[in-house]
């Protein structure tokens, strides 16, 4: 994960970016003030920026949940004295005051969803997988797995809707659950048939013909030992101050 | 010394009626560039898999004979041992991608061999910048295009420096001007290689040797001169077409207009912007345009499976709708059942769309039993079955071979003579049609 651009930039190995990403997003859930969170989330949001493709449904995805939580927290909310705005009175609910305690209340929650957002935005989209997979020493095979199975996740997601729309485009429609059920089992299908294929593809590149070699990764620089241990001060400071 | 020697194989998979290669025998000789050559289901991916080991060891079956490539004996070793003595790119680059980024996919067959760690970045560079990829070094295998994967994969397996490299259709999957760019790429690359490929023109303009394989039998093994002449005197419809095929459109009352259409997937900028086209009962109307042009989309669009943001869609009767690759979308336990579930399990009306395709004596097997050429029959009859007046298909022609795409020309311009209307979305200017028009960027379509 590089932070930064141009010559200043510095690149993190896999590992100690993916422990401050994880580290920023517990930060996140300990700490109670707006303006560290804000500052947390505005910090995590430049570096997804930092991705060039696949950005917008991460982005849409954490902004909306976000700005939703900060709409709706108000009004699921009963706490404060400073009224700003008295609402009718709603049956089950009560009466929709809004207070300033509701509204900064609402935001910290926005934000500290913003943040865990973000942070997992970052890791999806800038970190080498491959590589964090592979610093797992032991079981290389399980990692492997591991990591092909989330890879095809999405063309699972691909392959589903390619079924759904080959029924359809026979004047079929498909709805219901058991509509959709129906689709298991040819889903389940391709997706066999395609693990066949790529265990046919990783044989005949090679896999488990001996003793494999590994490619270097570079040794951890100064940059990673810091961000391990700005990682853990996050953490320590959002438990004592923040 | 021959770089590969084949010997009397045959050889049947697993429950197989009859052999996929019967009385094979050959040899290549170090730097040759074989061009092999043949219709779906001959046995030319089964010979590759044999070249590679992968046959008999990866799918079982019975196995006579003897493959031996750089004196090993493939019978006596692993696919895995003989990887880096051969090398295999395979038709979809979406089935033989394993990492997420693409000098770690690259980098995933050294680390297999175990090449020394210090050779292994060196030889990824290497390889693809051989192949024109290096600025894909650190992109995400997911976001590539289809031929920029397939290029990926063709790095993959150069980096393992193979003395005998396997092409088992590698352009399938990409339109013609990337299988264009490959096969260039491919003819700079020097080597022994054997590459099977339905765009025979490129393939021939390549090869020094010319292999034609049918009914898992070879027919003719001859230097490229000679095999040119036999393709001419035998199988005529493998030599590269002179031209694009002739139009003509009969006059016809029309059976879908679109007007105006605008669309835009969720979330993402307008992709149509303003298209209009119009289908006549009794032509076949291809749809043209550059990838990413939106022709699949207005394909969707015309057949009613998508809804367009404004302008007007008008249609008159059903639409049927065969997508690309249908091989893999099907949904039912056998083949008559799948080609049955359009028209309300009617199953007389089944087997008569089989025997239109000549599918009729797989009726009770299963559709993921069949070959991929079959496979593609199967999805035009269940979706023809239903007789829809407008009959939309997605690149019905990719990985086809010639004298099948000639069936698929006829048997449509049947359908449409029968007075219904067919709009194809194609790459392939040498398909059969009555009329073509063309989606260019701007969305913007003369009909």
């Amino acid at each position: 994960m590089r932070l930064g651009s141009g010559r200043r930039a510095v690149r993190l190995a896999p590992v100690p970016a993916a422990a401050l990403l994880a580290a920023a997003a517990v930060a996140a859930l300990l700490m109670d003030h707006v303006l560290p969170l804000a500052l947390l989330t505005a910090a995590l949001l430049l570096l997804c920026l930092q991705a060039q493709t696949r950005l917008r449904p991460y982005l849409f995805g954490t902004g909306t949940a976000a700005l939703g939580l900060f709409i709706v927290w108000p009004f699921l909310q009963s706490t404060g004295i400073d009224v700003i705005w008295e609402g009718p009175i709603v049956p089950v609910l009560g009466q929709l005051d809004v207070t300033r305690e509701e509204i900064v209340l609402a935001a910290v929650s926005a934000l500290r969803l913003a943040a865990v957002g973000f942070a997992f935005s970052a890791y999806a989209l800038l970190l080498d997988h491959d590589r964090l997979v592979a610093s797992a020493s032991f079981a290389r095979r399980s990692a492997l797995a591991v990591a092909l199975a989330t890879r095809l996740v999405p063309t699972l997601e691909r392959d589903a809707a390619g079924l759904a729309e080959a029924v359809r485009g026979r004047g079929v429609e498909v709805a219901g659950v058991r509509g959709h059920a129906r689709l298991l089992s040819p889903l389940v299908a391709g997706s066999l048939e395609r693990a066949a294929n790529l265990a046919e593809a990783m044989e005949a590149r090679g896999f488990g013909s001996g003793a494999p070699s590994r490619a270097p990764s570079p040794g951890w620089t100064f940059a990673d030992y810091a961000a391990l241990a700005a990682g853990a001060a996050l953490i320590g400071a959002a438990v004592l101050w923040l | 010394m021959a770089l590969v020697e084949v010997s009397g194989l045959e050889f049947s998979y697993p429950g197989a009626a009859h052999p996929a290669l019967e009385d094979v025998s050959l040899r290549l000789e170090p730097g040759e560039v074989v061009a092999l050559l043949g219709p779906s289901g001959s046995g030319k991916s089964t010979l590759l898999r044999a070249l590679s080991g992968l046959v008999p060891h990866f799918h079982g079956g019975r196995f006579a004979g003897s493959v031996v490539v750089a004196g090993v004996d493939t019978r006596r070793s692993r696919p895995a041992a003989l990887a880096g003595t051969t090398a295999a790119v395979f038709q979809d680059p979406e089935d033989q991608v394993v990492m997420a980024l693409v000098r770690n996919e690259v980098a995933f067959g050294l680390e297999n061999l175990g090449v020394p760690s210090q050779e292994i970045w060196p030889r990824t560079e290497e390889a693809l910048e051989a192949v024109g990829a290096l600025h894909l070094a650190e992109r995400r295998t997911a976001e590539l295009s289809g031929g920029e994967l397939q290029r990926v994969c063709l790095a993959s397996a150069l980096a393992l420096r193979p003395q005998l490299l396997l092409l088992d259709e590698p352009t399938s999957q990409l339109d013609p001007e990337a299988a264009e760019r490959f096969l260039a790429l491919v003819g700079e690359l020097g080597g022994t290689t054997v590459l099977s490929e339905q765009r025979t023109g490129r393939a021939l303009a390549l090869a020094d040797r010319v292999l034609f394989v049918e009914g898992g039998r070879i027919l003719a093994d001859a230097v490229r001169d000679d095999g040119l002449a036999w393709l001419a005197e035998h199988r005529a419809r493998y030599l590269p077409p002179d031209a694009e095929a002739p139009g003509g459109s009969p006059a016809g009352e029309a059976v879908a207009r679109l007007d105006g259409v605008r669309f835009a997937y969720r979330g993402g900028p307008e992709f149509l912007g303003g298209a209009s086209l119009e289908v006549r009962r009794g032509e076949v109307l291809a749809l043209e345009g550059p990838n990413g042009s939106g022709k699949t989309t207005l394909a969707k669009i015309a057949a009613g499976l998508l809804q367009p943001d404004s302008g007007t869609v008008w249609r008159a009767g059903r639409a049927g709708y065969l997508s690309q690759d249908p091989g893999r979308y099907l949904v039912r336990e056998s083949v008559l059942d799948e080609v049955a579930l359009g028209v309300g399990d009617d199953r007389a009306r089944a087997v008569r769309a089989l025997e239109r395709v000549g599918l009729a004596w797989a009726a009770k097997r299963h559709p993921r039993d069949l070959s991929s050429g079959e496979r593609e029959r199967l999805g035009l009859a269940a979706v023809a079955v239903a007789e829809p007046d407008l009959l939309v298909l997605d690149e019905p022609t990719r990985g086809i071979d010639p004298d099948r795409k000639a069936e698929i020309g006829e048997w449509l311009a049947e359908y449409a003579a029968a007075g219904r209307g067919v709009l194809v979305a194609t790459h392939d200017r040498t398909f059969p049609v009555h009329r073509r028009v063309s989606l260019g960027r701007e969305a913007l379509l003369a009909a």
